[in-house]
C-alpha cells in the first residue's frame, strides 16, 4: 500500500466534491480552493518524483515492467467457468514511462486552473469540479497496471471533458462535445474487446493464468511466445493481428493518427482554454501511452507484422498532412490543433521504431508536446480573452504592445518547432534517429516535416506579433500585457522546456530502464527465434534497409 | 592558459546575454552595449590567449562538460574541443564580434530595442563560439540551429517593418531546408559509423564525436562508398543553406533588413561561414568522397559567378555586399572542392578556403560597417543613386572602405590578394591533377571571371558612393557628418586587419602551418607561384580600371551598356528571378497543397466520418417506421410473425 500515490490520485476528486459543495455562488472561494487542491496535487506529484528511483536491473529481472510504489488490492472478484476465481484489481503503481506523464498532468492542471480564473464566469463551481475530476481520471490512467482499472480511468476521462466542452465551449460546443465523445468512445469500446480477447486468449493457452494485471500478462505472453511450437506461434500471430487492430481502433483515434483526427480540431476550437490545454497536453497522450503500455508489450508479433507498416505510414502522413493543414489555417487555435496531429506523428514514429532511441524519443515527445502545445493553447486563450478573436488576419504588431506575451509566444513556438536547446528537439531527434535506424525512408519523410513545421509556426508569429498593428490591436487604446497570474501559469512550463532542452539526461535516466526492457522484446533475438517458427516471415523484416545495430550482442 | 578558461570563451557572452535578457530593461538600461562588449571582449582576449599561449595546435584541448543524453546507441556529451581549426575560428569570430559590438554601441544608440539587440548579439557570440568548439556532430547541429535562431531574431529586429519580419522568416525557413539534409546526413553518419565500429566507440568517446567518425571513415568508405558520398552530400546541404549557396542563396540578400552591425557580424563574417567551417572540419570524410567534393566545387563555382553577376547591377549598397558575400563563400567552396585532387592537395585546398574565410571576415565586416556608417549619416538611405561624393564629408569611412574594397578586389599586398591567390592556385592544381580536369578547368575560368567582376562591382559601389559630385538625400538633413569615434575606431582597426593580416600570415605560410595540425589537414604548403599571382592581380586591376572607366572617366557609358545588353541587365537587376521562380514552383504549390489538405480534411475525411456515424441512425430510422403506434399494424405484424413461425416449425423442422 503506497499512500502517497493514492492520495495524489484521489485528492483532486475529493477537491471536486468540496468545490461542488461550495456551489456556484462562491466563485472566488471555488477558484482558490481549486488552485489549492491542484497545487497540493502537484506537490504530491513532486513527492512521487522525488521518491522515485530509476528501476534497477534487479527489479526488472527479466520482466518488461516493474512498477514502483505499488498498491494492489482486489477490487472485485467473481468465479468463472471451472470454479476459477477471477480478480479485478486496484493495481496502482508508477514506472519510468508514466512518471513524467503524471508530473506533466499535475503541472498542466495547475496552469489550467490559473488560466480559467477570469475566463470562466458562469457555473464556476461546476467547471472546477469537472476539471478536478478530470485530473483524477488522468492520473489514474497513468498509474493503472490492471487492464480493467486502466480502461475504467481511460473512459472516465471522457465524461468531465464532455461537460467542459459541452457547457463552457464555443458556439458549436454541443456538436463538438458530442462528436468527440462518440468518436473516441466508439473506438475505445473496440479496444476493450481487444483487451478482453488478450486476457481470454492467454487464459485459453495457459488455463492456469487468468489475470488482468498488465505486467503479468506481458510476462505470460512473452513466455508463451518463447516456448511456442509452430502451431501456437501461428495461432498467436493471427490472434494478435485482430487484437492489435482492436487496440488500434481506440488508440489511433485518441492519438489521433491520420485519418482518425477530425474530431480534434473541432474539439479544440470549441473547448475552453483549460479544456484545450488538458486535451492536447494530456489526453492525446492516452492514445500513444496506450500503444506503448499495452500494444508493444502485449502484442509483439502483431506490432512487428502490421503495427510498424500501418502506424509508421499513418504517422508520416500525419506529420506532413497535419503540418500542411496547420499551414492553411486562419484561426490560431485550429492551427495549434493541427500542429498536434503533426507532432504526435513524430511521437508514434518513434514508438514504432521499436528500439531504445525511438521509444525514448516517443516518450519524451509525449512530455514535450504536452509542455509546448499546452503553453501555446494557454497563450491563444490569453490573447483571445483580450482581443476576442483568434483570426490571424485580425492581428499583427502585438510584439510592440505586449512584450511579455510576445516573448512567451516566441518561446513556445520555438519549443514546438523543435529548436535545439529546448525540449522539442530532444524528442524529435530521438524519434527520427530511432526510426532512421530501421526504416530510413520513413524517417527521411518524417524529417521533412521539420521544414513545414517551422513554416506554419513562423507564419503564425509573423502574422500575430510582427508587422504594423492589425485591425484588432489598433482599435484598442490599451491592451494589458500578461498579468502575474498568467505568467505564473506559463513560467513553470517554459522553465521545464528549457531544462529538458539543455539537460535531458536526468529525464532520460528515469525512462531508460523501461524503454530498454520494451526494446529488448524487439531487439532481434526474440523476433528471430519466433520467426523461425512462422510459416510466413514477419512483414517488416523486409522493410529494413539496414541491419539494426544491436550493441547488446556485441558488448563484452 | 588553464583549461577551465576555455569554458569562458563561450561562457562570457552567455553570461552577458542572460544578464541583458533579465535586467536589460531595468538595472542595466543604458549600459547594455557595455555589458555585451565586456562579455564578447573577455571571449576575444581568451581566444587570443588560447592561440598564442595554448599550444593547441600540437595538443588539442578536449573538455567534457556533462552527458547531454544517452539512450541505446546514441550518446551525446557536451564536449568542447579546441584544436588549430577551432582556435583560428574563435580568434576570427571574437575579434570581429568585439569590434562590431563597439561599433554597434554607436550605431544602435537611441534605439529603444537596444537591450534586446545586445542580448541577441551576445547570445549569437555564445552560439557561434560553441559551434566551432563543438566536439561532436549533434552539438554542432544544436549550435548550427542556435546561430540560425539569433540570425532570425536579429534580422527581424525591427519587427514592425513587414519586410524585416518576412526576411527573418525566409532566412529561418530556407536554412531549415538545408538543416533537413544536414540532420539526415548526421543520422546516416551515425548509422554507418555505428556499423563500422559495431556500435562500440573507443573508450571515452562517442559515436558521433569527430575523432570517432574520422577513425571509422576508412572502414565506412570501404563498406559503403555510395552511402558515404550520400552522407557527405546531405551534410553539404546544411552548408548550402547556412552559407547561402545556390540554390538556397536567396535568404541572405533579404537578411540585410537587419541592423547593419548584424549584417557585418552574422551575415558576412561569421555565421554564414559556418558551412565552410563544417566542410573543412569534416575534411577526412569528404576526402573519401571525391564525387561529393566535385559537387561542392561545382555548387561553389556556380554560386560565385551567379552572385557576382547579380552584384554588378544592384543599387542597394548593403545588397551589393550581400551578393558579394555569397560570391566569396562560393569561392571558398570551390577551394574546398578542389581537395578531390589527392591527399597532398587536400590540405592546401582546405586551408586555402579557411585562409580566404579568415581574411574575408575582416574586409567584408569592414565594408559592411563602412556601409553602415554611410547609412547612418545618410539618414538610413542606402541606395547608391541617392548620394555621391561622400569622400570629403566622411573621410575615415572613405579611406577604410577603400581599404576593404581593395582587399576584396584582391589587389596586393592587401589581405584578400593572398587568400584569393591561394584559391586560384589550388583550382589550377585541381584542373591538372583532379579526376575531373575539365570541370576544374571551367571552374578556374569561373573563379578568374568572378575575381574580375568582384573588383568591378565593389569599385562601382565605392566610386558611386564616394566620388563624383557631392550629393545627399533629403533624409540626411543639412549637415551630413562623419560617424562618431565609437564607430570610427572599429573601422580603423578592421581596416588595419584587412590591409595587413594577409601579408602577416600568408607569404610565410604561418597560417598554413598552424592549421595543418587540424585533423585531416596535415600537409605541406604549396609554394607561391608568380604566374598565378600576376594573373590574379591583373584581373583585379582590370576590374578596378573598368569600374573607373565606366563610372568616372566616361560617365554615361554605364547607361549605354545597360541599354545595349538590356536582356542581361534586366536578368541581373532582377537577381535572375530566383525569388519569383521559387514562389511559382515551390511556395505557391506548397501553399496549394496546404489549402487542399485543409479542404479535404473538412469536406472529405470529416464528411466520411459523419457519414459513417450517420449509418446507425439510418438503421434506426428504418425501424422507426414500424413503431407507428397503430394497434392494428402491430396486430397485423404479430399475426404475420406467428404465421411465419408456424410455417417454419411445421415445414422446416
Amino acid at each position: 500500500m503506497n499512500t502517497l500515490l493514492i492520495i495524489m490520485i484521489l485528492l483532486p476528486a475529493a477537491g471536486a466534491i468540496a468545490v461542488a459543495l461550495l456551489g456556484n455562488s462562491h466563485p472566488e472561494a471555488v477558484r482558490r480552493l481549486s488552485l489549492l487542491v491542484t497545487l497540493a496535487t502537484l506537490g504530491l506529484a513532486a513527492g512521487v518524483v522525488a521518491n522515485y528511483e530509476p528501476t534497477t536491473k534487479e527489479q526488472l529481472a527479466d520482466q518488461i515492467m516493474a512498477p514502483q510504489m505499488v498498491t494492489r488490492t482486489t477490487w472485485f472478484q467473481f468465479t468463472g467457468a471451472g470454479d476459477q476465481s477471477i480478480k479485478i484489481e486496484a493495481y496502482l503503481g508508477i514506472d519510468g514511462i508514466s512518471l513524467w506523464l503524471v508530473a506533466l498532468t499535475a503541472l498542466l492542471t495547475v496552469s489550467s486552473v490559473l488560466v480559467s480564473w477570469t475566463a470562466i464566469d458562469t457555473r464556476v463551481a461546476e467547471f472546477f469540479a469537472w476539471l478536478l475530476i478530470l485530473e483524477t481520471a488522468m492520473l489514474g490512467v497513468f498509474c493503472s497496471f490492471d487492464l480493467i482499472l486502466f480502461y475504467v480511468f481511460f473512459e472516465f476521462t471522457l465524461i468531465p471533458l464532455f461537460f467542459l466542452i459541452g457547457i463552457w465551449g464555443g458556439s458549436q460546443r454541443e456538436y463538438a462535445a458530442g462528436k468527440f465523445f462518440i468518436y473516441t468512445l466508439t473506438g475505445s469500446l473496440v479496444s476493450l474487446l481487444g483487451l478482453l480477447a488478450v486476457v481470454l486468449t492467454v487464459h485459453s493457452v495457459n488455463p492456469e493464468v487468468f489475470t488482468f494485471s498488465i505486467p503479468e500478462l506481458a510476462q505470460e505472453i512473452k513466455t508463451q511466445l518463447a516456448t511456442a511450437d509452430v502451431e501456437l506461434a501461428e495461432f498467436w500471430r493471427t490472434a494478435q493481428f485482430w487484437m492489435f487492430l482492436a487496440l488500434f481502433a481506440g488508440f489511433a483515434i485518441k492519438v489521433p493518427l491520420f485519418p482518425f483526427h477530425t474530431w480534434l480540431p473541432l474539439a479544440h476550437v470549441e473547448a475552453p482554454t483549460a479544456g484545450s490545454v488538458l486535451l492536447a497536453g494530456v489526453l492525446l497522450k492516452l492514445g500513444s501511452y496506450g500503444f506503448l503500455r499495452l500494444a508493444l508489450p502485449l502484442l509483439p508479433l502483431a506490432v512487428v507484422d502490421v503495427g510498424v507498416p500501418l502506424v509508421a505510414t499513418l504517422s508520416v502522413i500525419g506529420i506532413l498532412y497535419g503540418a500542411f493543414c496547420a499551414l492553411s489555417q486562419r484561426d490560431m487555435k485550429r492551427l495549434v490543433a493541427y500542429s498536434s496531429v503533426s507532432h504526435l506523428g513524430f511521437c508514434m514514429l518513434g514508438i514504432f521504431a521499436l528500439n531504445a532511441e525511438g521509444i525514448a524519443g516517443g516518450t519524451m515527445q509525449m512530455i514535450n508536446h504536452g509542455l509546448s502545445t499546452g503553453a501555446l493553447f494557454l497563450l491563444v486563450g490569453m490573447i483571445y480573452e483580450r482581443l476576442h478573436t483568434r483570426q490571424l488576419d485580425d492581428m499583427g504588431g502585438i510584439a510592440a504592445k505586449l512584450p511579455w506575451f510576445s516573448c512567451c509566444l516566441v518561446f513556445a513556438c520555438l519549443s514546438s518547432m523543435g529548436l535545439p536547446g529546448l525540449n522539442g528537439f530532444v524528442g524529435e531527434i530521438l524519434s527520427l534517429i530511432g526510426m532512421f535506424k530501421v526504416h530510413p525512408g520513413y524517417a527521411a519523410l518524417g524529417t521533412s516535416g521539420i521544414i513545414i513545421g517551422a513554416w506554419y509556426l513562423l507564419k503564425m508569429m509573423e502574422l500575430v506579433l510582427f508587422g504594423p498593428p492589425g485591425k484588432k490591436i489598433a482599435g484598442h487604446t490599451s491592451v494589458p500585457d500578461l498579468n502575474g497570474r498568467e505568467l505564473a501559469s506559463l513560467a513553470p512550463i517554459m522553465a521545464l522546456c528549457l531544462v529538458i532542452g539543455i539537460y535531458p539526461s536526468p529525464f532520460m535516466k528515469v525512462i531508460q530502464p523501461e524503454v530498454d526492457a520494451i526494446a529488448a522484446l524487439y531487439d532481434g533475438s526474440v523476433p528471430n527465434a519466433l520467426e523461425a517458427r512462422l510459416t510466413q516471415p514477419l512483414r517488416t523484416a523486409h522493410w529494413a534497409a539496414f541491419k539494426p545495430l544491436s550493441p547488446r550482442e556485441n558488448a563484452p | 592558459m588553464a583549461d577551465w578558461m576555455l569554458w569562458w570563451i563561450p561562457g562570457a557572452p552567455l553570461v552577458a546575454a542572460i544578464l541583458l535578457a533579465c535586467f536589460g530593461k531595468t538595472a542595466l538600461r543604458g549600459i547594455s552595449p557595455l555589458v555585451c562588449v565586456a562579455g564578447v571582449g573577455v571571449s576575444a582576449v581568451l581566444s587570443l590567449l588560447l592561440m598564442f599561449t595554448g599550444n593547441v595546435a600540437e595538443e588539442p584541448i578536449r573538455l567534457l562538460g556533462y552527458q547531454w543524453l544517452s539512450i541505446g546507441d546514441l550518446t551525446v556529451d557536451i564536449v568542447l574541443q579546441a584544436d588549430a581549426l577551432s582556435t583560428m575560428m574563435l580568434v576570427m569570430v571574437t575579434t570581429v564580434a568585439s569590434l562590431v559590438a563597439i561599433y554597434a554601441a554607436g550605431y544602435m544608440h537611441g534605439d529603444p530595442g537596444q537591450p534586446r539587440f545586445f542580448a541577441a548579439v551576445s547570445l549569437f557570440v555564445f552560439s557561434m563560439t560553441m559551434l566551432v568548439l563543438s566536439g561532436n556532430l549533434i552539438l554542432l547541429y544544436v549550435f548550427w540551429e542556435a546561430v540560425g535562431l539569433c540570425s532570425y531574431l536579429l534580422i527581424g529586429f525591427w519587427f514592425h517593418k513587414p519586410e524585416a519580419a518576412a526576411a527573418a522568416k525566409k532566412a529561418f525557413l530556407v536554412n531549415r531546408i538545408g538543416d533537413f539534409g544536414f540532420a539526415l546526413g548526421i543520422f546516416l553518419i551515425w548509422l554507418l559509423v555505428g556499423e563500422a565500429l559495431n556500435g562500440l566507440p573507443p573508450a571515452g568517446q562517442q559515436l558521433l564525436d569527430y575523432s570517432t567518425v574520422f577513425q571509422a571513415a576508412e572502414t565506412v568508405s570501404r563498406a559503403h562508398p555510395t552511402l558515404l558520398m550520400t552522407a557527405c552530400l546531405l551534410l553539404f546541404a546544411g552548408a548550402v543553406g547556412k552559407s547561402a549557396q545556390f540554390p538556397l542563396h536567396v535568404w541572405l540578400p533579404d537578411a540585410m533588413e537587419g541592423p547593419t552591425p548584424v549584417s557585418a557580424l552574422i551575415h558576412a563574417a561569421t555565421m554564414v561561414t559556418a558551412g565552410v567551417y563544417m566542410v573543412c572540419r569534416l575534411s577526412p570524410l569528404f576526402a573519401l568522397a571525391p564525387e561529393a567534393q566535385a559537387v561542392v566545387a561545382t555548387i561553389g563555382g556556380i554560386t560565385a559567378l551567379l552572385a557576382a553577376l547579380i552584384a554588378l547591377t544592384q543599387f542597394d549598397l548593403k545588397r551589393i555586399l550581400a551578393y558579394s558575400t555569397v560570391s566569396q563563400l562560393g569561392l571558398m567552396f570551390v577551394a574546398l572542392g578542389s581537395g578531390c585532387s589527392g591527399e597532398e592537395i587536400l590540405p592546401v585546398a582546405a586551408i586555402g578556403a579557411m585562409f580566404h574565410l579568415f581574411t574575408h571576415a575582416f574586409f567584408k565586416a569592414l565594408l559592411f560597417l563602412g556601409a553602415g556608417s554611410v547609412m547612418h549619416s545618410m539618414g538610413n538611405v542606402i541606395d547608391i543613386r541617392q548620394f555621391s561624393g561622400l569622400r570629403r564629408v566622411m573621410p575615415i569611412t572613405h579611406w577604410t572602405f577603400l581599404v576593404g574594397a581593395l582587399a576584396l578586389a584582391g589587389i596586393p599586398p592587401l589581405s584578400g590578394f593572398w587568400s584569393k591567390d591561394e584559391i586560384l592556385a589550388v583550382v589550377g592544381l585541381a584542373a591538372e591533377e583532379s579526376p575531373y580536369p575539365s570541370l576544374f578547368g571551367w571552374l578556374r575560368i569561373g573563379v578568374l571571371l568572378t575575381s574580375g567582376l568582384t573588383a568591378f562591382y565593389i569599385f562601382r559601389a565605392y566610386l558611386l558612393t564616394f566620388w563624383g559630385e557631392e550629393r545627399f538625400p533629403k533624409a540626411a538633413g543639412h549637415h551630413p557628418h562623419e560617424s562618431p569615434p565609437v564607430m570610427a575606431y572599429p573601422l580603423i582597426a578592421l581596416a588595419v586587419c584587412a590591409a595587413g593580416i594577409g601579408l602577416a600570415v600568408g607569404p610565410s605560410h604561418a597560417f598554413f602551418h598552424f592549421l595543418s595540425h587540424a585533423p585531416g589537414l596535415k600537409g605541406e604548403p604549396h609554394p607561391l607561384a608568380a604566374s598565378v599571382m600576376a594573373t590574379g592581380t591583373l584581373v583585379g586591376l582590370a576590374g578596378v580600371f573598368t569600374a573607373w572607366w565606366v563610372y568616372i572617366a566616361r560617365p554615361g557609358l554605364a547607361t549605354t551598356w545597360a541599354k545595349r545588353f538590356s536582356g542581361f541587365y534586366r536578368m541581373s537587376l532582377g537577381k535572375f528571378f530566383f525569388d519569383e521562380i521559387y514562389s511559382a514552383v515551390a511556395v505557391k504549390p506548397l501553399e496549394g497543397i496546404a489549402d487542399t489538405s485543409s479542404l479535404v480534411d473538412k469536406s472529405v475525411i470529416d464528411r466520411l466520418v459523419d457519414w459513417i456515424a450517420g449509418r446507425p441512425a439510418l438503421v434506426g430510422r428504418w425501424f422507426r417506421k414500424w413503431q407507428s403506434g397503430l394497434i392494428q399494424s402491430y396486430a397485423a405484424m404479430m399475426f404475420l410473425g406467428l404465421m411465419l413461425l408456424t410455417v417454419y416449425l411445421v415445414w422446416v423442422e
